[in-house]
């Protein structure tokens, strides 16, 4: 057979596959069909009839339609298209439903497998001989009896046809298919330029549009793949810049060895940082309220930035010691919504805001070093107002 | 590619946020009178540590990342205190099967590392391996600025 010799090499693999598959398979992929159809039946047809007459009417793009159809779809939506497509009410297809969607892969029944063939002939001789499709009454004769030598025609003639259906078969599958991720295949990449196309990856959509590049698979698993790998390198590479001394070391798993070491080593710290407080703690005490008491009268920094404005409360940024003292006095005003902390503390928080709100480093270490000082110059007085 | 770093939001409060988060967890803690006749230095110390990350959690954004939202869940957890959480959309948790087992092909290397990274990180273990990335970016930005303020309080503690 030529259909077998010819498409030997090809696997049977592809019936069910997705159908996003660059043009040059799509000849293959039809190819299989008809060898799936002559090796299970017998090639002379046995429904003879009306059938025939009722199928010649039909144009052959819609013809090639209806294998693909068979292929693709269910039974149901096969033969729904069938029926719309065929547009006339008269003309229905005379096998039943069932034998289309027999074809799918199951069972094969001898007659409908023989009207498919014979329609798939007749309408690759039709699309050939385009010119003289006037009743088709004389084509009755020849493809029952040359079959077998029309498959060569067959392949001839499916790349033509597989343009046009293949506008309905990829409208198809983006019906069913449509998931979290959607990959746009670009099938202009190969016959575009030669250089490689950057694969493009947006990451605040849900769909993540991806563009096979020149020379790679284009199967829709090795390009979740791909995307996934190139997520995971982006934030590697922004690991990376926040871990020192990174940058200078060639491949990944040193690279994550370091990341790793970088984070054991940080939290070792907050435990030895967290033993020498405990061991500082006892003579400390953290009362902040006298602490900052002492604090703001040290420290008469000008240095409320802008930012402390921003806070919650802005009206006391610019507030100097003499006003400092006065609110002591004053019942402490209610605390924002932003601090969910008990109310002991808040009234705390509301000073400490205002001197802890700078910008810079330098600010911070001198309040952090004014507020330990200060504590540690408060605690005889401190004593003397707890006794 | 450069897009996608833009994308990814790793932004973490200044340093004096941190600061005082930390100071108010230490006040409270003062205030429930541990130290006053500590039994061993360890309960001191273990009760620190907890603060220092709690607050940082606090400091990091409360429950708008993950592992501080493992973490502060974890440490309520301790305090058998009940916790409540924003709803999240997704529930993380079903996914760690599925994923798991078809992590193993994708990559070994970046794979295994991912793995003693979820030991780690807090809340890695529900995570993918480029949500985990993320997440430990950030981590590593907030743990190094609780370092920072508590070297500045233990510096500025220390007798002289």
């Amino acid at each position: 057979m030529d259909l077998t010799g010819g498409f030997g090499a090809r696997s049977g693999g592809v019936g069910g596959g997705p159908y996003r598959e660059p043009i040059g398979l799509e000849s293959l992929h039809l190819g299989d069909e008809f060898r799936q159809l002559a090796t299970t039946t017998s090639l002379t047809p046995d429904n003879a009839g009306g059938s025939f007459t009722a199928l010649l009417e039909l144009p052959p793009t819609q013809a090639v339609e209806l294998l693909h159809f068979t292929d693709s779809l269910s039974s149901s939506q096969a033969a729904a298209a069938a029926t719309t497509g065929i547009g006339g009410g008269d003309i229905i297809i005379a096998p039943p439903p069932p034998p289309l969607h027999s074809f799918g892969g199951t069972t094969l029944t001898f007659p409908s497998n023989s009207a498919l063939m014979e329609r798939a002939a007749r309408f690759s001789v039709i699309a050939t001989e385009q010119q003289q499709n006037n009743g088709n009454y004389h084509n009755n004769e020849t493809p029952t009896s040359s079959v077998p030598s029309n498959s060569s025609d067959r392949v001839k003639t499916e790349p033509p046809e597989t343009d046009s259906a293949m506008e309905n078969q990829s409208l198809c599958p983006n019906q069913t298919n449509r998931s979290g991720k959607r990959k746009d295949f670009d099938k202009k990449v190969k016959s575009s330029t030669k250089k490689n196309k950057s694969s493009e990856e947006t990451e605040k959509l849900p769909y993540v549009h991806v563009r096979a590049r020149r020379g790679q698979a284009t199967d829709s698993h090795s390009l979740a793949e791909r995307a996934r790998r190139e997520k995971i390198n982006a934030r590697m590479k922004l690991l990376q810049e926040l871990v020192p001394g990174c940058d200078k070391i060639q491949g990944t798993a040193l690279v994550l060895d370091e990341i790793i070491n970088h984070v054991q080593s940080l939290q070792r710290q907050v435990e030895m940082l967290s033993m020498r407080l405990a061991a500082v703690n006892p003579r400390v005490d953290f009362n902040l309220d006298t602490i900052l008491a002492s604090e703001n009268a040290s420290l008469m920094d000008g240095s409320f930035s802008g930012t402390a404005m921003q806070l919650a409360w802005p009206h006391q940024a610019l507030e100097t010691e003499q006003s400092f003292h006065q609110r002591q006095l004053q019942p402490p005003p209610p605390p924002p919504q932003q601090w969910p902390f008990d109310g002991l503390n808040q009234p705390v928080w509301g000073r400490e805001e205002d001197q802890a709100h700078g910008n810079d480093h330098s600010n911070l270490m001198a309040v952090s070093e004014n507020v330990m000082v200060g504590s540690a110059n408060l605690h005889p007085n401190q004593v003397k107002m707890e006794l | 590619m450069a897009s996608a770093d833009k994308t990814i939001n790793t932004d973490v409060p200044e340093k004096d946020v941190f600061a005082i988060h930390f100071l108010q967890s230490l006040s409270n803690l003062r205030i429930q009178n541990l130290f006053n006749s500590p039994d061993t230095t360890n309960y001191r110390v273990r009760k620190i540590k907890k603060a220092a990350y709690v607050s940082m959690a606090r400091a990091a954004g409360g429950t708008s990342r993950l592992w501080s939202r493992a973490l502060l869940r974890r440490a309520a957890k301790g305090n058998n205190k009940i916790v409540r959480f924003p709803r999240r959309k997704r529930k993380v948790t079903w996914k760690i099967s599925s994923k798991r087992r078809r992590s193993d092909q994708r990559a070994p290397v970046v794979e295994d590392a991912a793995e003693r990274l979820r030991n780690l990180v807090p809340g890695g273990g529900g995570m993918e391996t480029s949500k985990l990335m993320e997440e430990t970016a950030h981590y590593i930005k907030c743990l190094s600025m609780q370092v920072k303020v508590m070297q500045c309080l233990v510096d500025g503690l220390s007798p002289k």
